[in-house]
């Protein structure tokens, strides 16, 4: 039997659609799942995705890049390349797995959603994939760090960390939750398949798997191209879907939700690929800055595709752009000295060598915190370390449940008062870190309302007892478990690990 | 005396932290309680006195923060006053 191409069956076959009879179009695409009514059912049809494939090739690239990667992993385990990686490099991984790992599998929830109340059959058959994807991803990146459980026990908090209270955690999965667990099918697409993936992972994900070749871990490099190419295909359900809301008259909501996750997304890229890109990467291996590829990659990209559609650059563009030179040094900072309360070794990443990168890439870090920096160096050499443990929380901001950090903005002239930016709803009083932030919160407030950050279930007795032993437990963390000095302070005394001065 | 909790800043240091005082302490006692979480740890150690700033107003050594007008969550800054 001749087979036919795929162009000649790919639409009709891909736009199936039901005329419902028993139940109301409402009924069937419920707008609290949905979101999508605000432009009519007609206007749906014109949603067409760039890229196509069909299901017989999408399990065979599939069962290909599985091959691979599985097959890769399975001759790296027997080696000793794990051991052999830089210490900040292992923190990176670990971080990822324990922070991205259940995202990923949740994800498949809102891919699910899109394939089963997106409004376009299009629409549907691509989420469809977008589920399998990331069913996929949660399953490898759980794998993946199984196999490190023998050299690296806390590989296993790519299953426990969503588990637990863990304050990262308590950041990632209000994030996630917002983005795509509690969200609408077009909301989905808008702000994860297009603001996240579209505006920052996607290329995340390829500086990444570079980087991990770069020092040694093709393993990790292997993984991360694999699923690189999968969120390539499904990021482009947020094109389509932007579209058709800007082509019936509805950019500005387009906007609002834009506006709102591209934030929530640099606040979590700052912390994870930050504090990954300029302290824990071994020196040899940076190839950029993570302001520089902030700038290269993502403000081009959103300037050149986001623009493209006629949108405008967010609000809070310039408080976007003033942040790139200091916001996630300071969190750095903090990361490190709550050490404990992390699940991996945070790197310090500031030996002499290091400091002096640090000062070119962000002309003024020793000024503003390399300060800081000297004050802890002193107390590691003088066998101080309790001065370099904390004895209580940072305040959490109510929106991306990270620190306030906004003392250090004082410190670049970014903002003139450091006191958080406060929002009062029935009753109670909302801390945030941000105007953005706080924006955010103010726009849906019944979104957001009832939510305790880490600082507010200290303040309100959920941790007993009230002290770091008490939260070390809330958080889930035995002492095996929590996070030490990756270098083993070798950079107060002006060497990395591996001896480099 | 009730225990108040606050959001504090020592001014040089990166962040706010959550801190509990109690709502007769002197606002020099308040700073000192600020200040532990960051002097010697981030910010350097000064000899110059450490005072406090609550909505604006600096406060004397001896003012009390209950009756200064702090209320549950409200932010202090602490600073170095050189």
């Amino acid at each position: 039997m001749p087979k036919l191409s795929r162009s000649d069956w790919y639409d009709l076959s891909r736009d199936t659609n039901w005329n419902l009879r028993y139940v109301t179009e409402e009924d069937a695409f419920p707008e609290q799942l949905s979101g999508t009514h605000r432009v009519g059912k007609q206007a749906w049809e014109a949603w067409d995705e760039p890229y196509k494939v069909s299901y017989r090739e999408y399990v065979h690239n599939q069962v290909t890049k599985d091959t691979t990667t599985y097959s890769l992993k399975n001759a790296i385990s027997r080696s000793k390349v794990f051991e052999q990686l830089d210490p900040g490099w292992k923190s990176v991984i670990l971080a990822h797995y324990g922070a991205i790992t259940m995202p990923e599998y949740l994800a498949s929830i809102g891919e699910a959603r899109m394939g089963r109340f997106g409004r376009a059959a299009a629409w549907r058959n691509t989420a469809t994939f977008g589920t399998l994807d990331e069913v996929r991803h949660g399953q490898i990146q759980a794998f993946f760090p199984y196999g490190l459980l023998p050299k690296e026990p806390r590989g296993d908090w790519a299953l426990k960390a969503f588990h637990t209270n863990n304050w990262i955690i308590l950041a990632v999965r209000h994030l996630f939750d917002d983005m795509f667990v509690a969200n609408d099918a077009l909301s989905v697409a808008i702000q994860l398949t297009f603001t996240l993936e579209t505006g920052f992972t996607n290329l995340q994900f390829l500086g990444m798997a570079a980087d991990a070749i770069d020092v040694g871990d093709l393993e990790f490099g292997a993984l991360i191209s694999s699923i690189q190419t999968d969120e390539a295909r499904h990021a482009q359900q947020g094109e389509p879907t932007i579209k058709v809301l800007i082509d019936n008259g509805h950019k500005e909501y387009g906007q609002f939700l834009i506006d709102h996750m591209f934030w929530r997304s640099w606040r979590a890229f700052a912390l994870l690929t930050g504090l990954s890109m300029d302290y824990y990467t071994p020196l040899e291996a940076r190839k950029m800055s993570f302001k520089e590829f902030i700038q290269d990659w993502v403000v081009k990209q959103f300037a050149e595709q986001f623009r493209d559609y006629g949108l405008d650059f967010p609000w809070y563009w310039d408080e976007f752009i003033n942040e790139l030179d200091w916001y996630h040094h300071a969190i750095h900072t903090i990361i490190w000295n709550y050490r404990p309360s992390v699940w991996w070794n945070p790197d310090a990443g500031v030996s002499p060598a290091e400091r002096e990168w640090l000062e070119e890439k962000y002309p003024g870090w020793n000024r503003v915190f390399g300060k800081h920096w000297d004050v802890l160096t002193q107390n590691v050499r003088d066998g101080k370390l309790a001065e370099t443990y904390p004895e209580t929380l940072p305040v959490a901001c109510n929106i991306c449940q990270l620190p306030v950090v906004r003392a250090a903005g004082l410190l670049v002239g970014a903002n003139t008062d450091p006191a958080p930016p406060r929002y009062e709803h029935e009753g109670r009083v909302y801390q945030f870190c941000s105007e953005p932030c706080k924006w955010i919160f103010t726009q849906r407030p019944d979104r957001f309302a009832g939510h305790k950050s880490i600082t507010d279930r200290l303040w309100t007795g959920d941790i007993q007892p009230p002290n770091i032993g008490g939260l070390l437990a809330y958080m889930g963390l035995s002492e095996p478990e929590q996070g030490t000095d990756a270098d083993n302070y070798a950079w107060a005394y002006g060497t990395t690990a591996n001896g480099k001065r | 005396m009730a225990l108040l909790p606050l959001s504090g800043t020592f001014i040089g240091d990166v962040t706010t932290v959550g801190i509990v005082v109690d709502d007769q302490d002197t606002a020099e006692v308040v700073g000192q309680k600020i200040a532990h979480h960051s002097v010697g740890r981030r910010v350097a150690a000064s000899s110059a006195p450490i005072r406090v700033r609550l909505g604006g107003r600096v406060l004397e050594q001896d003012e009390i923060i209950g009756q200064a007008g702090a209320a549950p969550y409200d932010h202090v800054e602490a600073f170095f006053d050189e």
